[in-house]
């Protein structure tokens, strides 16, 4: 008897079926992986067993009952647990709040708070994670990302008698985490297989899935396929699966010719977290910034576009300090941040308005009044060669799927030409064919003589894509070695400071 | 929840109301609502909450608020008043008065865009202090007479001769100038694009090369010109000032600013939706008025219909996939 099992789910918004077809089944202590692109219908599946929105039709069955859930607290008491890829918590409240949020604190005298057994419960629910490191008492807001996370997973965990949690689905978990953090995670999932648990895990991490799922469910236009036993999965079996399309792997990484000119010249910089670090990027060049968590890669490209506070940057032969992201985007670079919802879109705002923000100056008559033809023009021309899917230059931010956000991220970088592209997490959350997209779109960007720096947590992107590869490790920039020959395991240990080369 | 029905009521509910509001009026005061001449006289007694309204619409598109500007209106008025009991120039009085609402805008500014103090709590304790300041210099009585020049008083009490006997009023005349320039700067300017970035996410915008601070800054400037202005406005209009005349104007303004957001496509304010707002305002004040319906009903009636259109807008407002 399976756990979990969902046959032939259908739901409709407005018009535009957003599942057709979806059925799955997940058994006691296994990790079953939903995998899909953007819009396939994995969000919506997710909804329908939360208790979000009702499925127009199907079937879901808990532990052989039928089941209909039609909120929240439906799903809450057949067992389902939720974690989402958006961070919830609540950041000003301590982490045992936060673990026990939206269900009962223990109380004493007669409804007061039990303040003491809540922090006793909350210790014990973090210990079950070896994650005695985070102290109950502790203000979320200061800690890690990755910590948030286990915090939330640790609300999920908390003992509740009349409700024991039995399926986790996990949303995309490991997208905000660091490796340590991912594998800190990992070992929560076989803790949790052992116990005989069920696991939805939801991700794009081919290379993540592979390792830890049972089995396999992909979701291509809402309509799912017989899932595959991961034993016999393999990479590129699953891309086409997923997108249709058979060969998606690009070119080879785009030839690095060493007496190109130094684009971008590093010396001795010094910023937030960061310590005398000094390399240089040749024109056509794709330089990685690699590192274990909080190594400082995102401080860095955030010191060149205005952060930094001593050393010096020489971009072509020309010394600029930028004082602010402002004069960064006027001398030639462009930056594409981690978080496109919070620090990249204005999302009530059109694709159009998004893309000529930092190019107002050039896209306006007399540098004062809006010229509305030139930024559509724009829009549409530098849409089209980020392969952007939309309605029109017009269309809304937030109508758009999160590929499609991110190549607007990107749109906005390269409508100004820019020489030096500072480039933070490019693919984080985003689809294969999307990644697919961003990755050729930078490898033509570099061809073109632009500088690129890229700072990410996923190894294969970085071999993939650059010529060298920096390591930086607390904020100090241990070595740079030439991507070529490297492999991802190669690159971790690296990371880890091996010095073997 | 995406029913062509609440979406036609969520965008046009206002306006529905609105509509209902004059039908009503009409009704009840065939004689005297839909003239022209109280039409006019509709928007003269609405021109300073227009200029009020129009620059506090260029705050609240950067998502901020100036609480200060009823205080600095009546502030600007009685400093007029000082410089022409003192012998000066309409021309002196009126520059004295404009630059004494840029430099208490532009503190509010530097308050919020360079200490980093919240808009509420910044422009709040400004209200207080400009306030005070215009009880302290007027010693808190009404200042007027012979010194407030012939010149100052007449402008609000003239206009453009429209014939049957009526005229368009200056003070409307000025109102519609502000407000044309105002949209003029927020909708086909740069600096008006950048201000609806912020207004939408300041840390994307800054992070996409917005002078954020500057901006900041120099808006609030604007709405303590926006403020001075209607503060002469209205010491013309009545040909003296007193340190509690403007106090009606900031919450009305923020209302008609509010109005007008839920007329608007992602519900930003913008300032063609504004005046609407100000017409609603000051359409319902008259009618009511001219039925004897008595000031505090108003004044009751009045933040009724604002609560029940942002609640109308609301629906279904809510963002998923």
């Amino acid at each position: 008897m399976s756990l979990l099992s969902v046959a032939r789910l259908a739901k409709t918004y407005g018009g535009a079926a957003a599942l057709r077809d979806a059925s799955l089944t997940i058994e006691a202590g296994e990790v079953h992986a939903l995998m899909g692109e953007n819009g396939a219908g994995k969000s919506t599946l997710i909804r329908i067993l939360a208790g979000v929105v009702q499925a127009d039709s199907g079937e879901i069955t808990v532990a052989g009952e039928p089941a209909s859930i039609a909120n929240a607290r439906d799903a809450y008491r057949l067992g389902l647990r939720f974690l989402h890829q958006e961070l919830n918590v609540a950041s000003r409240l301590s982490v045992a709040e936060n673990i026990f949020l939206g269900r009962a604190y223990p109380t004493r005298w007669g409804g007061l708070v039990d303040w003491a057994a809540l922090r006793d419960r909350a210790s014990a629910a973090l210990a079950a994670l070896s994650a005695s490191h985070i102290a109950p008492e502790t203000i979320v807001g200061r800690l890690a990302v990755g910590d948030r996370m286990i915090v939330k997973i640790a609300s999920t965990f908390v003992d509740d008698a009349s409700a024991p949690g039995r399926i986790f689905v996990m949303d995309e978990p490991t997208a905000a985490l660091t490796s340590e953090e991912s594998e800190r995670l990992f070992r929560i999932l076989d803790e949790l297989q052992r116990r005989r648990a069920g696991v939805l895990y939801v991700s794009h991490r081919i290379e993540e899935v592979l390792r830890i799922s049972n089995r396999i469910t992909v979701l291509r236009d809402g309509v799912s396929q017989p899932p595959i036993a991961t034993a016999e999965a393999t990479r590129e079996m699953l891309i086409e699966r997923m997108t249709g399309r058979t060969r998606l792997e690009a070119a080879a990484r785009p030839r690095q010719s060493t007496n190109a000119r130094v684009a971008l010249s590093v010396d001795r910089l010094t910023g937030k977290g960061l310590e005398e670090i000094s390399f240089d990027v040749r024109e056509g060049e794709i330089l990685g910034l690699a590192g274990l968590g909080d190594a400082g890669g995102d401080r860095l490209l955030r010191a060149l576009m205005g952060a930094m506070t001593g050393g010096s940057v020489t971009i072509a032969g020309e010394g600029v300090r930028p004082r602010g992201p402002a004069e960064g985007w006027r001398r030639g670079l462009a930056y594409v941040p981690r978080e496109r919802r919070s620090e990249g879109l204005l999302l009530s705002q059109s694709i159009s308005d998004n893309v000529a923000l930092p190019h107002l100056n050039r896209l306006s008559h007399l540098r004062l009044f809006l010229n509305r033809l030139a930024e559509r023009a724009e829009t549409a021309a530098v849409g089209r060669r980020v392969r952007l899917r939309a309605t029109g230059p017009r269309q809304r931010a937030w109508r758009l799927s999160g590929g499609n956000q991110q190549k607007v991220m990107f749109a906005r970088a390269v409508a100004g030409a820019p020489r030096l592209l500072l480039l933070d997490e490019p693919t984080r959350g985003v689809d294969v064919a999307a990644r697919f997209d961003i990755h050729a779109l930078l490898r033509e960007i570099a061809a073109a003589g632009a500088a690129v720096v890229i700072a990410s947590s996923d190894r294969e992107e970085l071999l993939a894509l650059c010529s060298r590869i920096a390591i930086l490790t607390d904020g100090r920039l241990s070595r740079i070695v030439p991507a070529e020959g490297l492999t991802a395991a190669r690159l971790l240990a690296l990371c880890y400071g091996d010095d073997r080369v | 929840m995406n029913s062509p029905a609440i979406a036609f009521v969520r965008r046009h509910g206002t306006l529905i109301g609105v509509a209902l509001v004059v039908v009503y009026f009409w009704l009840h005061l065939p004689a005297t609502f839909l003239t022209g001449r109280n039409l006019l006289n509709i928007s003269q007694q609405m021109s300073m909450l227009t200029v009020v309204a129009s620059t506090m619409t260029v705050v609240m598109a950067m998502g901020d608020f100036d609480l200060s500007v009823g205080s600095m209106a009546s502030l600007a008025g009685v400093v007029a008043a000082l410089v022409f009991l003192a012998g000066g120039s309409t021309a002196v009085a009126i520059g004295v008065a404009l630059s004494a609402g840029l430099v208490g805008g532009l503190l509010n500014g530097f308050l919020v865009a360079y200490v980093g103090i919240l808009p509420f709590i910044g422009t709040l304790g400004a209200m207080t202090v400009y306030g005070g300041l215009a009880f302290w210099l007027s010693g808190g009585k009404t200042l007027f007479g012979s010194a407030i020049p012939h010149g100052f008083s007449d402008f609000a009490r003239s206009g453009i001769p429209l014939g049957f006997d009526l005229t368009f009023p200056n003070l409307t005349l000025l109102a519609l100038l502000s407000a044309a320039l105002v949209w003029v700067f927020l909708e086909q300017t740069v600096a008006g694009r950048r201000l609806y970035a912020i207004g939408d996410n300041a840390e994307a915008a800054r992070l996409a090369g917005v002078p954020v601070r500057p901006l900041r800054f120099a808006s609030f400037g604007l709405a303590g010109v926006g403020a001075a202005l209607a503060g002469l406005m209205y010491a013309s209009r009545v040909a003296s000032a007193n340190p509690t005349q403007g106090s009606g104007l900031m919450l009305d303004a923020i209302a008609a600013v509010f109005l007008g957001q839920t007329m608007t496509e992602e519900g930003e304010p913008r300032v063609l939706a504004t005046l609407a707002g100000v017409l609603i305002i000051g359409v319902l004040g008259n009618g009511l008025t001219q039925m004897n319906v008595d000031s505090y009903v108003r004044d009751m009636l009045t933040g009724a219909i604002v609560i029940a259109a942002v609640a109308t807008s609301s629906l279904g407002r809510r963002r998923g996939e």
